[in-house]
């Protein structure tokens, strides 16, 4: 997801710079540009939501320590592993270790990074506005 | 707007440069069409005298913006291609007129097409909805939305042409190239790592199926993308994911619920039922559900790319539509039906 800031900050360019010089009728077209103006304040009032990452980081946490012990996966999960993009590398290892590892270690392995994933994605679905429950 | 009109000079200077016979040609109803992610779409009429003759001729003209949502992976010159190689074959589709590489002429690469008289009623707007459930009832368009894609894959597409768009080998390859061609977006696109769409790739790339017969797939057939007269299709567009390939992954997306917002009808348009049972009967192909099953969720992960591609354009300040800044947050949204799918 793009961070709000960069997001507003998009937003206040194609306003000041597409949408309201597109703008035939006086009173809209002002309108639009006041927008800009809002929302360039706004941008200095937004903070990202810490509890979302910090929730995200404890679902790794738990995620390592639940798979380090399974067998043959002590060499796979390493301490880089605690970020999405060490998830993106983990789960690529996963795979790529499939046969080695066997069946019922990969499937157990799998199960429990699916169930971290899907924690995550609820933290991203609470800003989506889709969150359940 | 004063863009727009000098656009519209343009375009009426090029249209005389390919007419030399048209006299005082003029441009009306001219409108620069809201829809579409990945072209500038240029709507009009042109009329001029020919030997002492009032002429009028639609016309539709899309143009590459230079940043559009499917990156370099859309080509104009193919589209152009496909237009030109169905003119010839019963595939409803619009005439194709000129192709022009030349940015000196409109600013980047476009090309000039017919336009065909009908309308494509929004199915996620509230009134498409209710044209597309009322035409439902009557019969008719139903109808014809199978026929249109039985068409396509019936075609004989050697015979076509339409081998110019690559040929899949036996086996897997088909469905490992369209899972290569979006991954090749995400990585194009993507400004953070997505875990779950990490583990979709790995899953679509283990579980991938063998395509057991090869046709011309359009790549996004629903509603939305077929012009419609009189409750009949009178052209299929938006010609950019065409490919040559399993003729059940156009079947899956017709199937899929990403295209019916809650309406009991695929497509918003065409009993379940009634789909399968006329598509088979017009193609002679079975419809194997469980490959459908796994089209659709790579429809999901492609979803997920086109969503990227376009919040990471907007980020980028390459595109300022606002549409592709709401894109963002649909990510996660798409990401969460790929799990479902997938158990988690």
């Amino acid at each position: 997801m793009i961070p709000a800031t960069q997001l507003l900050n998009e937003i206040v360019t194609s306003l000041r710079e597409v949408i309201a010089p597109a703008v035939a009728d006086p009173y809209p077209k002002a309108q639009a540009y006041m927008a800009a103006v809002i929302l360039e304040f706004v941008v200095r009032q937004v903070q990202e939501r810490s509890d979302i990452e910090a929730r995200k980081h404890e679902v790794m946490l738990e995620l390592v320590g639940d798979l380090t012990p399974l067998p043959g996966m002590n060499g796979l999960v390493r301490g880089d592993h605690l970020s999405e993009k060490g998830l993106c590398d983990l789960i690529e290892h996963l795979y790529a270790e499939r046969d080695g590892l066997g069946a019922e270690t990969f499937a157990v392995a799998n199960r429990r990074i699916r169930e971290a994933l899907r924690q995550l994605l609820n933290q991203d679905l609470k800003v989506a506005g889709k969150a359940e429950g | 707007m004063a863009g727009d009109r000098t656009v519209q000079e343009k375009i009426a200077g090029y249209l005389e440069s390919k007419l030399p016979r048209a006299k005082d040609l003029a441009l009306s109803d001219f409108v620069h069409s809201a829809g579409g992610w990945s072209h500038e779409i240029y709507l009009f009429y042109a009329n001029w005298i020919e030997d002492g003759r009032a002429m009028r001729q639609g016309f539709c003209l899309r143009k590459d913006p230079g940043a559009g949502l499917l990156r370099e992976l859309s080509s104009l010159r193919e589209q152009f291609g496909v237009i030109k190689a169905l003119e010839a074959t019963p595939a409803p589709t619009p005439k194709a007129y000129w192709y022009e590489e030349d940015p000196s002429l409109l600013g980047g690469p476009f090309f000039v097409m017919e336009k065909v008289e009908g309308d494509v009623p929004n199915p996620w707007s509230r009134a498409g909805k209710q044209f597309y459930a009322e035409a439902a009832k009557r019969g008719k368009l139903p109808r014809s939305f199978i026929e249109a894609l039985a068409a396509l894959h019936n075609l004989d597409w050697r015979a076509a042409g339409l081998d110019f768009l690559g040929v899949p080998g036996a086996g897997k390859d088909f469905v490992l190239r369209e899972i290569a061609k979006w991954e090749s977006l995400i990585h194009q696109s993507s400004r953070k790592p997505e875990p779950v769409l990490t583990e979709l790739l790995m899953w679509l790339k283990a579980n991938a199926p063998e395509a057991k017969r090869l046709g011309f797939v359009h790549g996004a057939y629903r509603t939305g993308n077929l012009i419609i007269h009189d409750d009949a299709i009178a052209a299929v567009i938006d010609w950019e994911l065409q490919v040559i390939g399993d003729p059940m992954y156009d079947v899956a997306y017709v199937l899929s619920d990403l295209n019916r917002e809650g309406s009991p009808l695929l497509s918003c348009v065409v009993e379940r039922e009634f789909f399968l049972d006329y598509y088979q009967q017009l193609t002679g192909l079975t419809v194997d559900l469980e490959v459908c099953r796994y089209y659709e969720i790579l429809y999901m992960m492609r979803s997920t790319a086109f969503w990227l591609s376009a919040s990471g354009l907007f980020a980028d300040g390459r595109n300022k539509d606002l549409r592709l800044a709401r894109s963002t947050y649909s990510v996660p949204v798409v990401l969460d039906m790929a799990a479902k799918a997938l158990g988690f």
